[in-house]
């Protein structure tokens, strides 16, 4: 081929490719950067991290508010410039200008005040990053560990809030207003990372490592977070909520925690549950208190069944809002939302009353006992298993009928 | 009619297929190597079109003979010593066989770019060159690591023979040569490379017949007696016995982070101090199937050892044969102001009657508390 044929094919080629990308890209932009547009004016956002509603979040928020101003009026001038550049001295047949290499007058220019700039923001930031990383201020601990797909929170005993023996729950954090927690995390598997964006930034979950973020709320509410490090296949649903309450009503919620287990009465639907329970459930579910037939303690064996070695206690499972990672709400959706939109006076008495059998959100918590898997993606298929030396990563179809559905229900619904 | 680069990416992309298909066969199922093979397929088809559009690789002058510019070549010889060892290993060890694949798998490229080269045009410095720039980026690096695994490996060699003392010696020997084979290029900038080169080879040769023989002489003694007691996997929990297990214990921690907690043994009193607490702790909470990092750190003349009594019977039950409760685990003997890091994974939760604590081997009175929820 000549060098002649090999240019027009070149060109001809360009030339297709150039009407593709007009014809399929043009319509894309458009539409995807009104989507975009019209997100950032979401009015329910729970996680919007340009909303924060505690001490640390604000000195992020104080940081990244004129950093991102400085680098929004930087980031316009330059693209400004690009498009003027590209508009003005397009390509419309003219000689190609004469070339000039340096100019170090101009380039240094441009090279100091761009340092300048991240001098000044670095100094900010620095100043931040060690201020989030305090820990010799911290007024209460809890430990909150990762895995798939869920978050566990257990508090260590802590007498100065009335903590006398541990707590251990699952996917909502519960914490007292204006108290410096200091979250000490890890993971039993893969790689998490815990983020209520309202209250602090990001911290990664790293199996082998505690690492620790603060956080502080200023107003009893719920505040929304979300894994921000891919963990799997259902990376995307596990969720977590932070409670904080009133000092008040953090002590009540305490108590409520350590109160002995308190078994149905007999001949109940519920007792018949209870052994639904100790058959199917305990194999990896504790239950503080609950005891066999014999009298003998029912200890939960996650570690045999489940690759993270864990899952949920359900011990006073009904004083939390969500089940299954926080996916799925235990409120109905009229009683989530009266939780929800309370005031931050008033937030902590509805969310203490805990799930009552009115507001019970039966058909989703059915559903998750009917079959799991169909309704959150896990790795449950008994027959995929060899990778996890044949155990659990979620839970898996336990064939219950509806009957035993029905038990469950009335026994869980027990668990204050 | 085809060119030469055509006819590579071609090839390329038919074997894809054929590799595609048997992976799909044989593993029944679509793995994520099958994504690579496809996206492999992708990409030769594409460069094979692009060859063939631009004719590129046709360089070479169809009417010149290439038979003057074929030079000798070692490669044959190199692969025919791969399969030899291909060939052993299959009998003898999977060693020998890797080695033989490797070398195979290297001749094999040598030779196929060498090939590829001497016809790439007539003339033979270009072609030269050409190979070069191929393969010398691969052939460097590889040469240089292999050359210095070599080297290091005879020098571990050397101080698995030489005592303790010698072994300092020898290393402050080797940082004061290369000290002043430095400042000998460094003042001698115009030096001959030769020169410079036959230093290293000579250093380096050094070492591997120091360690050739080091080899041969074998381990020095407490080392044999120490793998023959089974250092390496005892676990003595109670008064040492072994001559040796609990002699190379490490003064200092390079784990400073990620640690649950620090426990102390200081005025006769076992506490354990928690980042974020500000009080000395007589308990400690472990989340369940969780690695927990512990450092265990001494401030008490004499050397002791901090025990974790994982539930069973009490840790003063010893079964008869004088060695401690299974569920126990330990660290080394720890001398004053050193310290040792002990890991622990409890699946079970504490109870009244699976009681978790850590405790000082000897002082079974002093403890902590392991609370698993």
């Amino acid at each position: 081929m000549s060098r002649r044929q090999f240019d027009i094919r070149l060109s001809v080629t360009i030339a297709s490719v150039r009407i593709v990308l007009r014809r399929v890209f043009r319509p894309l932009i458009i539409v995807g950067g009104i989507s975009a547009l019209s997100a950032s004016c979401a009015t329910n956002a729970p996680q919007d991290t340009w909303q924060p509603k505690g001490p640390n979040s604000k000195l992020i928020d104080d940081l990244q508010q004129p950093v991102f101003a400085v680098a929004g009026i930087i980031g316009l001038i330059v693209a400004v410039a690009v498009i003027y550049t590209m508009l003005k001295y397009r390509d419309r047949g003219q000689p190609i200008p004469e070339q000039t290499h340096g100019k170090p007058a101009l380039e240094i220019t441009l090279t100091i005040i761009p340092a300048l700039i991240l001098a000044v923001v670095s100094v900010f930031t620095f100043g931040a990053i060690f201020k989030l990383a305090k820990t010799d201020d911290t007024e209460m601990i809890i430990n909150v560990t990762g895995q798939q797909w869920w978050w566990e929170y257990d508090y260590p005993v802590q007498n100065d809030f009335g903590i006398t023996q541990p707590i251990i729950s699952s996917g909502q954090l519960v914490m007292p207003v204006g108290t410096k927690v200091l979250l000490r995390e890890t993971s039993r598997d893969v790689i998490h990372s815990y983020w209520i964006p309202a209250l602090n930034g990001k911290r990664d979950a790293v199996p082998g490592r505690i690492q620790t973020l603060r956080l502080e709320a200023d107003e009893p509410g719920i505040y929304a977070g979300q894994c921000s490090e891919f963990c799997g296949l259902s990376h995307a649903n596990m969720r977590m909520e932070a409670v904080a309450l009133s000092k008040e009503d953090f002590a009540k919620w305490v108590a409520n925690q350590q109160a002995p287990y308190v078994a149905p009465a007999k001949d109940t639907l519920a007792k018949q549950g209870e052994e639904v329970f100790l058959n199917q459930c305990v194999r990896c579910h504790q239950v503080n208190g609950l005891t066999r037939a014999d009298g003998t303690p029912a200890i939960a064996a996650p570690d045999e069944n489940v690759w993270s070695g864990a899952a949920p206690n359900l011990s006073h499972l009904m004083s939390r809002n969500t089940f299954a990672g926080a996916m799925f709400n235990l409120l109905s959706k009229q009683c989530r939302d009266e939780v929800w939109n309370a005031s931050s006076d008033v937030v902590g008495a509805k969310y203490l009353a805990g799930v009552t059998e009115q507001c019970l959100n039966q058909k989703d918590l059915r559903a998750w006992l009917r079959n799991a898997p169909e309704v959150k993606p896990m790795y449950a298929n008994p027959a995929d298993l060899a990778v996890s030396d044949g155990k659990y990563r979620g839970m898996p179809y336990l064939a219950l009928s509806e009957d035993d559905i029905n038990k469950l229900v009335a026994y869980l619904i027990t668990l204050k | 009619m085809f060119s030469t680069g055509f006819k590579y990416f071609f090839g390329v992309t038919v074997l894809s297929v054929v590799a595609l298909i048997m992976s799909y066969a044989l593993l029944e199922k679509f793995a994520l190597g099958g994504v690579g093979i496809s996206f492999l397929i992708g990409v030769g088809a594409l460069l094979a079109g692009l060859s063939a559009f631009t004719s590129d690789g046709t360089t070479r002058d169809a009417n010149t003979s290439t038979s003057d510019l074929v030079t000798q070549s070692m490669w044959p010889l190199v692969t025919a010593i791969g399969v030899v060892f291909l060939v052993l290993g299959l009998v003898t060890s999977s060693i020998v066989f890797f080695g033989g694949v490797v070398i195979l798998l290297a001749a094999l490229s040598e030779w196929m770019v060498q090939a590829w080269s001497e016809r790439a045009s007539t003339d033979v410095t270009h072609n030269s060159a050409a190979r070069k720039r191929v393969l010398n980026p691969i052939e460097f690096p590889v040469l240089a690591a292999v050359g210095l695994g070599v080297v290091i490996f005879s020098f571990s060699r050397i101080m698995l023979t030489v005592n303790k003392s010698t072994g300092a010696v020898l290393f402050i020997v080797a940082g004061a040569l290369v000290l002043v084979a430095g400042t000998l290029f460094a003042i001698k900038p115009n030096m001959k490379r030769s020169v410079g080169a036959a230093i290293c080879v000579l250093g380096a040769l050094g070492i591997v017949a120091g360690g050739v023989a080091s080899a041969v002489s074998g381990e020095r003694e407490e080392l044999v007696e120490a793998a023959a007691e089974g250092h390496f996997s005892h676990a003595e929990c109670g008064p040492e016995e072994s001559k040796y297990y609990d002699k190379l214990s490490e003064g200092t921690l390079s784990l400073r982070s990620s640690v649950s907690a620090t426990v102390v043994y200081q005025d006769g009193e076992l506490i354990a101090n928690i980042q974020g607490l500000a009080e000395p702790q007589k308990s400690l909470t472990v989340g369940r199937s969780i690695l927990t990092n512990i450092i265990f750190r001494n401030a008490t003349p004499g050397e002791f050892r901090l025990v974790a009594h994982l539930g069973g019977d009490t840790a003063t039950d010893k079964s008869t044969d004088g060695k401690s409760h299974a569920d126990e685990t330990c660290t080394q003997l720890v001398a004053l102001g050193a310290e040792q890091s002990l890991t622990l994974k409890i699946s079970k939760p504490s109870s009244a009657e699976n009681v978790y604590y850590l405790y000082i081997a000897g002082t079974e009175d002093k403890k902590i508390e392991l609370v698993v929820p």
